[in-house]
This record gives C-alpha cells, structure tokens and sequence, in this order.
C-alpha cells in the first residue's frame, strides 16, 4: 500500500516538472513555425520579419504581383533599369526611375529581379503539438493496457484485473477528454472552427463515444462479476473496432496534420520528447493514485464483509 | 449399470468456493450426497443456494475446490454432465410463443433425444397435457406450465433432478399434481431441491441442508434431525442477513 | 458432436421462424419503424426543395433506416430468450455456445434482410422516382446489403445479448452499437452510394466500400465469436 503511493507521487512529481519543462521549452526555447510567408507586412495582423528577398522573374505578366516593389529590368539589348515597379500585365511593364517613367514591352524583357522583405506568419496554435499529441498518445497506450488487463481477466476471472481493467479505462477517459480539448481548442486557432468532421476527428470522437459507452455498460449491470465480463468483452471489441474506424476514414482525404520523418529538430524536438515522458508519468501516477483509492476501499470492503461474520 | 451407479456418489463437492473479490457467494462447502437421495436446500436470500445449484448445473464455473456430479467434473466434464442433469425452476424455462409439444420438440432436440416425437408424446401423456398439446404455452396456467416445465426437465431422461423452489406461485391443486409427480419418479431420480418452504422440504427430503453466507451449517440425514432444534437453527440463520 | 450441433442449430433457427411467422412481431414493428422512418425523412427534406440530387442522399438514409430498425429487432430477439429463463434452458443443454451465437445471429440476419427487402422498394418509391438509374450496378445492391446486415446481425447479437441484461437496455444498446458498427456503416454506404450513382467510377467506389464492409465482418465476427462465450455465460 504504502510502496504504490510513494511510486505514484513520485511519479507524479516527476511528470509535473517534466511536463512543466516542456512547457517553457515549447514556449521559450523551441522555435514557432511560420504558416506561410507574405511580401508586405500589412497583409496580416501578426507577422515577424524574416529577412530580405529577390527573386528574378522572366515574363511581364508574372510580375503584375509585384507592382510597388523596388525591381531591377534588364532588356533584351543588355540595358538596365532599376526603379519602382507602377504597372505590369502581359503586354508591358512600367517603373519609375530617378530619370523618369520607362515602359518596356514585354518581348523586349531579359529578366527582372525583385527586392523586398519578407514576413513570416507565426503559427502560435502549434504550440498545443507539445501536448496535444502526447496526449492522445497516452489515451491510446492505457486503451492498449486496458484491453490487455481485459483478456487477463477473462482468461483467470481475477477480481484484480478487473480492478487494474477499469481504472485503465478511467485514465482513458481522463487524456481522451484531455485530447478532445485540446485538439478542439488547436482546430479553431488552426481552422477557424470549433469542429469539422474530418476522419481524424470523427474517428477520435468515435473513440470517445466508446470510452463513454463502456461506462454507460458498466453501469446498467447489477451483478458485479457480469458487471466485469460484459466491460472487460466491450473493451476488447472497442480496442479492434478503434484501428478499423482509423484506418477506413482513408477513404476520405485528411486535412489533420502528420509529423514528418526529420521534420522535428533541436529545440522542438526535445521539448516534445520530454513532454511525452512528463505525460507518461502523470499517467501513471493518474493510475496508481486511483488504483491506490480503489484498493483503499476493497479493504474497507474486506474489513466489512469480515466484521459481519 | 445399476450395481455401480449404487456405488458412486451423486454429489461430491469438496472445499466449493464461489467468490468474486471479497464477496464470497459460496465458501468452502463441503457436500456427499448418494444415488436416489432427495437433498433439500434450506437458507435466507443470499445465502449462496441458487449459486450452489448454478454451480452444480455448470451455469457457473467454481472459484475453488471441485464438485463432481455422478462422478463427473462440473467444469471439464461440463458437456458430457448436462445430459444426465435436468433443472426444475419456478421459472418456466418455456417459450410462450409456442405450443407445449413444440416446445417439447425443440428441447428433445437441443438434447439430441432419440425418436424425438414418441418420448414428447409418451411425457405429454405422463404429465396429462395431451390434449393440450396444440395450445401455446401462453394461456397456460402456473400450474400446467410447471407440469410441462417437468416434462421438458425428464425429456433426456436425467439421472438428477434439480429443483429451485418449484412450489412458488403454486395453487394447492397444483402442488397435488407436483407432488404426485415427484413421487412417480423419486424411485429413480437424486433430487436437490431449494426450498423456502420448511415444512415441504423437510416432508420430501432424504437428506437437510441449511446454508447462510455461502456456508454449510447444518447437514443431516432426515432421520437424524430433530424437527424442532432444526427449526431453530433455520430461524436463528434467516436473521443473519445477507452477506 | 457435429451431428448434434447441426440438429441444435436447426432447431434453434426453426424455433425462432415459427415464433416469428405466428407473432409477426419483429418483421411488424421493424417493417412499420423503417415506414415511420421516411416520413421523418420527407419531413427533414421538405425545406430543402429540388436543390439536391436524392441519389446522393439515398444510401446514407436507407442505411439509417436500417440501423435504426435492426436496434429494434435485436432487443426483441434477445428479450424472447431472456423473458421465462428460456436462455438458462438453453445454457442447461449439451450446447456448444458459439451454437447459440450463430443460431441468433442467423435468425437476426433472416428478419433483418426481409425488413430490407420489404423497406428497399418503398423508398425507391417515395424518394427515388424519376431519377437516373444505372440497372447493372443496381444488381450490385443485394451484396452489400447482405455483407452489411451480416456484420450487424453477428456483432448486434452479442451486443444485445449483453443489453438485455441491463437496466435500461435500449439506451444501452444504442449507446454501444452505433460507435461501434460506425466503420461498417461508412462502408456500406460509400459503396451503396456507389450502386446507386453507377457508371464506372460507381463500381470501383461500390467495390471499394464493399471491401471494407467485407474486411469489417471477418473481423468483427471472428471477435464476437470468439467472446460471446463469456457474455452468454457471464
């Protein structure tokens, strides 16, 4: 008794100041990834400059982008003008120089080079990435603990798998909720909507409907030990039912983002892996706590049932 | 067959645990009950008597300890047991949506009974319902029910007969002709019967058994129990509640 | 033993059709539930005019009907058995339980398909008149409405096997079924949405949904076999 508390406060301590850690590393440390980039920081709200660009563009009507810009013009007999760019369309281009107005026609364009700067559109919402996906990994791997205690317990009808079964799928409950809030919170900043049906959060809502079914299951039996076969028989089902759901919204093109192979690095990199470590302590400390309040109470229960005799 | 039958026990139950957690449904009983012996089963709500027949029937598996039914296992010989065993309960175990011999029919077949339509037959005659036979079991009356319902427990002709509280809800005609059945067939049968009915059980029984908290207290041949220290001790059981 | 299984299942089926064809009582409320259905359905569409082609809209409408009323078939099928203990006889008898599982299951797949049969002329009558119909991928049609109440047959008969033990067990019922039947119900109605469109590129989606439908019953089946023991003996 005494042993599982001290684990889990460890534990919990541990995951409080690894996931702390993560936190400030995310904020602090790590670096923001840009949406995208825009040419005039006017375009946004929110933007930080990233530094000078030029880019050399040989047709006139590609350049109808860039009226306002400080361009270079070399014509087709070498000359070279330089100046700010006030019209430009498929016929002709015109700058004005410190000499005056020049038109070129666009056969006559060599090549023209554009100066300008560019602004980064800072992705702020990434920052729940450092959480949010430890999260739902943690659902996933106490799901996968919980369907293992359920096929422990069918196999030796073992009061004490039951118990390890059903605190598993608490702790579910408690990242699953965490997931949904989060990635909820993500997809409006991200999106501009609290919720679309997209596979990923269909399935992951799937998912939760699951979690929440297999409560609403335990709870209208009567009969403890039919109470733990029917919970310990639906998480199974649910636990092969998940990677179906996952895998048939292939049918459906995704718009949820995908971490690439190499695409974390440094800072990033290892705030995320010190927040999965801090999120997998608080896991377990989640679920020795309960399992310790549990166990607390089967011995009261013990005591009682021993008293009455 | 029978030289031997008389030899093994009907019942061998040694160290019989049922629990769950700390709730022990059975705790450690410990039974011997011969061929041809009717075993009435005494005790309050909860004391463990429907999980005992449950567990001597194969409908649940024991916790700890064996019980061995005719000399078969109940957990690995379970299959091979349920063909020697019919239950009798207050429930009808009946389909209302079907007529008595289709019912009949339907059991004789779950149990693969041989030249189904005669043995339905000759046990619609035996428990006076053949002319009733075409009717369903819905406009039945409790007591024609549990006269089927014996009829559907004899179909496979078992060698032990368990019966849970087949009395209740009866009207007393009906129990004439429940009575009169079972002393047909007493010759032949081992009988376990859970009563709450004190005075039935211990008028049919060979054998007493008072159960409370999932634990034998008093187990005694009939001629050995003195009615009204057993009467007590019963009493002095029912007051202990449920565990 | 297989001689007995064989002779079991047949009577447990035939047991179960009798009953069925004296009371009517499933094919009635599932066959008047499902014609209840598309009058919600014609009042859910009625403020939305011609604007939309009702071939896209049909698959994912005769599937909820379907769904819906197979949630009522199973509840009643399982509370025939539960009603006087009938089930406890059945648990008594020398029965394998994968028996008793196939033998509901298969007799939930005969109401759940004649409900089909019945349900699926009358929509196309109320819903589909009139339109573009393409007749050799409608021939498709009998395959996934088969693969599909196969998979909800076997997986809704432990699922109600379970329910009807509960306080409340339609909720129950539900609350399990729906989020767990959601893959095979995607698929079913991709590729009954397949059948209906036609032409080439309806076929390869009919084939497609069809596939995982396919791959969702082997399985999910497999599963509720393989646990059905514990739930009918629990």
């Amino acid at each position: 008794m005494k042993s599982l508390t001290t684990k889990a406060m460890i534990a919990l301590v541990l995951g409080g100041v690894l996931t702390l850690g993560a936190f400030l590393g995310a904020f602090l440390w790590a670096g923001v990834p840009d949406f995208g980039f825009v040419r005039t920081a006017e375009q946004v709200d929110s933007v930080r400059y990233r530094g000078p660009f030029e880019q050399t563009i040989d047709e006139a009507r590609y350049l109808g982008n860039y009226v306002g810009y400080r361009v270079e013009v070399v014509g087709d007999g070498g000359q070279t003008f330089r100046g700010e760019l006030t019209s430009a369309d498929e016929d002709s281009l015109t700058l004005e120089t410190d000499s005056g107005a020049v038109t070129i026609v666009a056969p006559a364009l060599e090549s023209a080079t554009v100066f300008g700067s560019e602004y980064g559109r800072p992705d702020w919402g990434q920052k729940i990435f450092y959480f949010h996906v430890p999260v739902a990994e943690i659902s996933f791997i106490v799901f996968a603990f919980a369907a293992f205690y359920a096929v422990r317990f069918l196999m030796t009808r073992n009061r004490e798998y039951d118990t390890k079964q059903r605190v598993s799928m608490e702790v579910t409950l408690v990242f699953v909720g965490l997931t949904m809030a989060t990635g909820i919170l993500w997809t409006k900043a991200a999106w501009g909507v609290w919720w679309d049906w997209e596979p990923r959060l269909t399935t992951y809502f799937i998912l939760t409907l699951l979690v929440v079914a297999y409560f609403v299951l335990r709870n209208s039996v009567e009969d403890e030990e039919r109470r733990a076969v029917y919970g310990a028989v639906f998480s199974i089902l649910a636990f092969i039912d998940v990677p179906i759901s996952f895998f048939i919204t292939r049918l459906i093109p995704s718009n949820h983002p995908v971490i690439e192979r190499g695409g974390l690095e440094g800072p990033m990199l290892i705030s995320f892996i010190v927040a999965q470590i801090g999120m997998i302590a608080l896991g377990y400390a989640i679920y020795q706590l309960r399992m310790g309040e549990v166990q607390l109470r089967d011995r009261i229960e013990q005591a009682k049932t021993l008293l009455e005799r | 067959m029978s030289e031997v039958h008389d030899q093994k026990n009907a019942l061998e139950v040694r160290g019989l645990t049922r629990a769950f957690g700390v709730r022990k449904a059975l705790d450690g009983v410990d039974l011997d009950l011969s061929e041809r012996a009717f075993l009435s089963v005494f005790g309050p709500n909860g004391a463990g008597k429907t999980t005992l027949i449950k567990v001597l029937t194969t409908l649940l598996n024991p916790t700890n300890g064996t019980a061995q039914v005719l000399g078969m296992d109940v957990v690995s010989d379970a299959v091979e047991l349920r063909t020697h065993i019919g239950l009798i309960s207050h429930n009808p175990l009946l389909y209302p949506d079907l007529t008595a011999e289709e019912n009949l029919l339907f059991f004789a077949d779950m149990y693969g009974v041989e030249q189904p339509e005669a043995r339905v037959a000759e046990l619609l005659e035996a428990v006076e319902l053949d002319h009733r036979k075409l009717d369903l079991t819905r406009t039945f009356s409790r007591g024609m029910l549990q006269r089927l319902s014996i009829a559907r427990a004899l179909l496979h002709r078992p060698e032990v007969l368990f019966l849970d509280e087949p009395y209740s809800g009866l009207d007393p005609h009906a129990m004439d002709i429940l009575d009169g059945l079972i002393a047909q067939i007493r010759g032949n049968h081992t009988f376990v019967m859970i009563s709450h009915d004190l005075d039935k059980g211990l008028e049919l029984c060979s054998h007493a058994l008072i159960l409370a908290k999932g634990r034998v207290v008093m187990f005694e041949r009939r001629e050995d129990i003195d009615d009204a220290a057993f009467r007590q001790t019963y009493r002095s059981t029912v007051g202990m509640g449920v565990s | 033993m297989a001689g007995l299984s064989g002779r079991q299942l047949r009577a447990m089926l035939r047991k179960d059709i009798v009953m069925e064809l004296r009371t009517k009582e499933m094919i009635m409320s599932m066959g008047l539930y499902a014609l209840l259905t598309m009058v919600v359905y014609f009042v859910a569409l009625s403020q939305a005019g011609s604007s939309f082609d009702p071939r896209d809209i049909a698959a994912g409408l005769l599937w909820l009907a379907f769904i819906f009323t197979s949630m009522l078939g199973l509840n009643r099928s399982l509370v025939h058995e539960k009603d006087q203990g009938c089930l406890e006889a059945l648990l008594l008898s020398p029965v394998d339980r994968p028996v008793i599982f196939f033998a509901k299951a298969g007799g939930n797949l005969i109401f759940l398909l004649a409900v089909e049969l019945l349900t699926l002329p009358v929509f196309g009558f109320l819903f589909l008149q009139g339109e573009q119909m393409d007749a050799s991928s409608l021939a498709l049609l009998p395959l996934i409405l088969l693969a599909g109440s196969v998979g909800i047959s076997g997986v809704g008969t432990l699922l109600a096997t379970m329910s009807v033990n509960t306080s409340g067990k339609d909720f129950v019922l539900a609350m399990l079924f729906i989020p767990l039947m959601y893959p095979l119900l995607l698929g079913a109605v991709i590729a009954t949405g397949g059948a209906i469109v036609g032409g080439a590129e309806g076929v390869g989606v009919f084939w497609t949904g069809m596939g995982w439908v396919v791959g969702y019953d082997v399985i999910m089946l497999l599963a509720s076999y393989g646990l059905y023991e514990f739930i009918v003996g629990a």
